[in-house]
């Protein structure tokens, strides 16, 4: 294919060079780090995160205003925040002018989207200041996850300490140490439908793009992709923010992620292509092609 | 003899309407009707049933200059129906957002009223459009202001068109520090920028004032210095904001409202005999043309104390500042002093804004169907909404809205005037006809379908 991984200018493995920082993080920090970075430098004035939700492992899209802020959003929770539920009011009731936004492939097409044709979104087009992308496979509803973690891991979510998918394997870290693992089999009825028709596993249309699949444990894979991205990327370099190494160096390193990618398309292009004939005589819609 | 000539449509207003003129052989108008001819949407009548919290929101949408004021009017009177009081910072950022959109209102409508007026001591007429000065610095100043305008109400509000901030019992979101700022610095930069272009724009009408005559389609057309005016009364219910029966002094009563039918009103049937191809753009209506303001005007009639009231900035000013001056030329006057209390307002209301205050009153009450009303003062003047609300639901829906209480006063205002000019006096009340067009029922022949709706 060859695309999969989206248009780019550098590929970098990386992690942030603060340990408060890398404390908490998922993996190298790279999206709580580059907010940081940028909310100092006036970059942008707030970030929409996802934030501590009302229940235990269930994310709130918030804005983060200040670094502090920032560290109470580390760390994935793999259930759905409605990040672009934000976009508009951040420039309203919270009077930002220069928005900084993470979210997962289909919320950077929701924001590119949102700034081209912005239909009901006057006044965002412009503000959006810095759009980090997350690398996504699938997701799940809220449900999902207590069942998988309370059910079949047999956890508790509030003594949960981190999840992860990674190496075939979905895995749960309690507090006190124990560590479950479920092979993804059990988990895939669990996914959210519309994940099934999702083209874009590395969050192509990011400013900068973020994941932990092609890097070793602690280090995130970076793609840094638009000018703007490029721009800040370089600075907090030079401000010594990052630690890095030429991707080509790290294992498993791009091919692990190119691989992922092309099964994640092909399977759900698979799923696209299969909708034109659900019916008899009838399809479902394809939302990427024009209605006739 | 009397002649009968016919401006349709009339230009450089919202909305859509007409002038139907018997003039004297001079051409000076005896009587004029200046009517709304904008197809009715009947919001008043599909309110009926509908949640307090939808209506208000579609009542909005009645006009896309001032949505601020429907929206306000709409909710308050929901609020007054059902006694709920809502709490003061949430206050405040309505009257933010009702000063935001008045400033923005105001210097949308110098745009639509400089092309009538001459650059002081020339004979040049002022094309908002050129590129030339000293008019291109004015237009980018008016846009700046807009700009200011919209952007504060677009934070206190939620949105500049069609605010989605409040809601009955105050508003949905509290405004960061951060915005709070930011609106202040917006409204200091408007500050400067108003009392600039307030003092341009009187200067412009001041120059327009001594003039004699004015060129329209390339003829001198004599200026009265009347033009104008009426002896009809004036109506306002507080200077800047809106008053509501929550009021312990309310500024308005319902008790002497009310409202008749065109017909009771405006002229019957009469034929356009006087036609002028050259009048711009496109000239009159051409000879023979069959006119009947009474059957196709689209607005009922209100009155106040049994009489049209005019409504606007100058019945402000007159109400609540002294302001004496009567006719077109002191409805524009009044208007561009407004310029500057909208930023003062603003940053009142900023200075004692509290961003960690709540904004939604504890008990919202669903209402059992006793009647509340709320006046916004609009920026062309009374906006009044009544309602209803029993349950949640509004039973019973009206909007009073500020052109339609000015149609027939600008309508008798029009006499003593050469028919050429009768567009500026219209002009004079920055008409806003798809506000004012909301009530009757006509069919495809202009027939009124559903006369028993009015009340
Ligand atoms: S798989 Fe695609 S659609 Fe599902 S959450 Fe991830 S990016 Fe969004």
């Amino acid at each position: 294919m060859g695309t999969e991984l989206g248009v780019y200018k550098t590929c970098v493995s990386a992690r942030s060079t603060s340990k408060e920082i890398l404390k908490k993080a998922q993996d190298g920090g790279i999206v709580t780090q580059l907010f940081a970075y940028a909310l100092d430098e006036g970059i942008i004035d707030g970030a929409i995160v996802a934030g501590p939700g009302p229940e235990p492992w269930r994310p709130m899209p918030m804005v983060a205003l200040t670094s502090e802020e920032l560290m109470a959003s580390r760390g994935t929770r793999y259930n759905l925040s409605p990040n672009v539920a934000l976009i508009k009011e951040v420039t309203r009731s919270y009077g930002l002018d220069k928005v900084g936004i993470v979210g997962t492939p289909c919320q950077m097409q929701a924001v590119r989207k949102g700034q081209l044709y912005p239909a009901g979104l006057r006044d965002v087009p412009d503000k959006i200041a810095l759009a980090i992308g997350i690398f996504c496979m699938e997701n799940f509803p809220y449900q999902s996850i207590k069942q998988l973690v309370e059910d079949h891991a047999g956890m508790a979510l509030p003594a949960v300490k981190k999840m992860e998918i990674g190496k075939g394997k979905f895995w749960v870290y309690g507090e006190r140490g124990q560590v479950v693992t479920l092979p993804l089999k059990v988990t895939h009825k669990y996914e959210q439908p519309g994940c099934h028709v999702c083209l874009d596993y590395v969050a192509n249309l990011a400013d900068v793009s973020t994941g932990s699949v092609g890097s070793p444990d602690g280090w995130s894979t970076v793609f840094v992709r638009s000018k703007k991205g490029d721009d800040i990327w370089s600075k907090a370099m030079a401000a010594g923010c990052f630690e890095t190494k030429p991707i080509e160096q790290v294992k498993p390193g791009l091919e692990l992620v190119s691989k992922l990618a092309n099964e994640k398309i092909s399977k759900n292009q698979k799923t696209v292509e299969s909708r034109a004939t659900f019916g008899v005589n009838k399809a479902l819609r394809n939302p990427y092609v024009s209605p006739k | 003899m009397s002649k009968v000539v016919e401006i349709s449509p009339t230009t450089r207003h919202e909305g859509h309407s007409k002038l139907v003129l018997k003039v004297n052989d001079e051409g000076i108008i005896e009587r004029g009707d200046w009517l709304s001819i904008t197809p009715v949407r009947g919001v008043e009548k599909l309110a009926i049933g509908k949640t307090m919290d939808q209506v208000p929101k579609i009542a909005s949408r009645v006009c896309g200059i001032c949505p601020i004021a429907h929206t306000l009017a709409g909710i308050e009177a929901m609020e007054g129906s059902i006694r709920c009081e809502i709490p003061e910072d949430a206050k405040l950022l309505r009257v933010i957002l009702q000063a935001a959109n008045r400033l923005h209102s105001i210097a949308l409508h110098n745009i639509l009223i400089l092309p009538d007026f001459y650059i002081p001591g020339t004979e040049t007429k002022i094309n908002p459009f050129t590129p030339e000065e000293p008019v291109r610095s004015v237009a980018k100043r008016i846009q700046r202001i807009r700009e200011i305008g919209q952007t504060i109400g677009e934070i206190a509000g939620g949105e500049a068109v069609h605010p989605s901030n409040p809601r009955v019992g105050g508003m949905y979101k509290a405004c960061s520090e951060r915005a709070v700022y930011k609106m202040y610095d917006l409204a200091k930069e408007g500050l400067t920028l108003a009392h600039q272009q307030m003092e341009f724009m009187l200067a412009v009408l001041n120059n327009m004032k001594k003039r004699d005559w004015t060129d329209v389609a390339g003829k001198q057309i004599p200026l009265p210095k009347t033009l104008g005016y009426h002896d009809l009364g004036y109506m306002a219910s507080h200077p800047m904001y809106a008053s509501s029966n929550l009021d312990e002094i309310p500024g308005w009563d319902p008790d002497r409202w009310t409202d008749v039918r065109p017909w009771d009103w405006y002229m019957g049937e009469v034929e356009v005999s006087l036609a002028d191809p050259s009048y711009p753009i496109g000239g009159t209506s051409p000879v023979g043309t069959k006119a009947n303001p009474q059957m196709e005007a689209c607005t009922g009639v209100p009155l106040y104390d049994g009489a049209p009231v005019e409504v606007g900035p100058r019945a402000r000013l007159a109400t609540y500042k002294n302001f004496t001056e009567k006719g077109t030329w002191a409805q524009h006057v009044a208007r561009q002093l407004e310029y500057t209390d909208c930023c003062y307002t603003m940053i009142n209301a900023l200075d004692a804004y509290n961003p960690s205050g709540k904004v939604l009153a504890d008990c919202i009450p669903q209402g059992d169907g006793s009647m509340g009303w709320a006046a916004n003062e609009a920026p062309r003047g009374c906006d009044v909404h009544l309602a209803k609300v029993k349950d949640g639901r509004v039973l019973w829906y009206e909007m009073l809205v500020p052109t339609t209480w000015n149609f027939p006063t600008c309508s008798r205002a029009l006499t003593g005037a050469p028919w050429q000019v009768a567009e500026l006096i219209v002009r004079g009340y920055d008409p806003c006809v798809s506000c004012a067009t909301h009530m009757i029922v006509v069919d495809e022949d202009k027939r009124i379908v559903a006369q028993k709706l009015i009340q």
